[in-house]
């Protein structure tokens, strides 16, 4: 995963140096402030693939004699079926609506975006899938 | 056909090709769209602050308490420490305590988590402590350009570290809610890890800025 990791890395210090002429020519503390968080980022996701990338072996991408068919295998789970995430957004848009309406809506939205997502969060924890 | 299939020689299975956990992309892909909405944040503090100096307004508009202030600040960055040695219990596989309560090297992540967990909830009651004492004083979300660039992203800050502690929780249900600890639950425990330090590390941002820069 080097080269994804390079490519990010590569983004941040462009954002860094175009910072660092930035400030120079304006002095400006918000454009300055918020350049220094693109670095982080572009910095971020750089990291985490550099040193991801390090602790894993060689993926079939990285090899340039690779084969499509040598990455099957699993992705990882994915819910066939589920209802909790429409409640969860009916929550968070109702909160939404509270910001809009008043701070009483607002709260009853928090109160059910904390119960829906405990549903979805304990959604294969419970029934026919505890385990 | 048993014997046909000896002689056969049967496809040797490949091991799954080792990928970075997609959940673990998605939340530090997520974390750094965070950043931008903090950015926005800082934008916002910085232009009111020279608009507001160019006007000839004090600023600081309020006197902040920088002893509560530090207090909280230490206890947060100390949260993340507590919370990374969760992730290495995570590691070692270790979902709870092998020794008594006060044998901290024994702990596993259930124990880290509600440390974590404790001292994070210390910070929110400690920021929801300075905002009582500022609108006593008079400083309000509306009050003035200085209360809302103070309130504004301080408190989206708090949301988020109040957003964290939910998901502390969430980690430790799952630990309870299944007899074993799975690899799912340990994935959950690590993302949320990510997002303690990633507001954690805005925080050292936004303390600087506000109460140390002004």
């Amino acid at each position: 995963m080097k080269f994804e990791g390079s490519l990010f890395v590569g983004c941040a210090i462009f954002f860094g140096v175009s910072d660092i002429v930035y400030w120079y020519y304006s002095k400006d503390p918000t454009g300055t402030a918020a350049l220094a968080l693109a670095v982080g980022l572009a910095f971020l996701t750089g990291f985490y693939l550099l040193f991801t990338g390090r602790r894993l072996p060689e993926r079939p991408e990285d090899n340039p004699d690779g084969e499509i068919e040598e990455g099957t295998g699993e992705l990882g789970f994915f819910s066939p079926h589920s209802w909790w995430p429409l409640y969860v957004g009916l929550a968070a848009a109702l909160s939404a609506l509270g910001v809009a309406i008043g701070w009483w809506l607002f709260l009853i939205g928090l109160l059910a975006l904390f119960l829906t997502t405990i549903g979805f969060v304990f959604e294969y924890y419970r029934g026919v899938y505890a385990h | 056909m048993a014997t046909a299939s000896v002689t056969e020689k049967a496809p040797t299975p490949r091991p799954p090709t080792a990928r970075p956990n997609l959940v673990s992309v998605g939340t530090i892909v997520w974390l750094s769209s965070e950043l931008m909405f903090f950015a926005a944040l800082f934008a916002i503090y910085f232009t009111i602050r020279s608009v507001n100096k160019g006007n000839g307004i004090h600023w600081p508009g309020a006197h902040l308490d920088l002893t509560l202030g530090s207090i909280n600040t230490t206890v947060l960055l100390l949260s993340s420490v507590t919370c990374q040695l969760g992730v290495f219990a995570v590691e070692r596989g270790q979902v709870r305590r092998t020794g008594r309560v006060w044998q901290v090297s024994r702990w596993g992540l259930r124990e880290w988590y509600v440390l974590s967990f404790l001292m994070g909830l210390y910070f929110v009651c400690g920021q929801g402590y300075e905002y009582l004492g500022l609108i006593h004083d008079g400083l309000t979300l509306q009050s003035s350009g200085y209360g809302s660039v103070f309130f504004i992203p301080t408190g989206f800050h708090g949301l988020h570290v109040t957003g964290g502690l939910i998901a502390f929780l969430f980690v430790l249900g799952r630990t309870y809610a299944a007899k074993t600890f799975t690899h799912e639950q340990q994935v959950s425990a690590i993302v949320v890890s990510y997002y303690w330090h990633f507001v954690d590390v805005v925080w050292i941002g936004l303390f600087t800025t506000i109460y140390l820069i002004h």
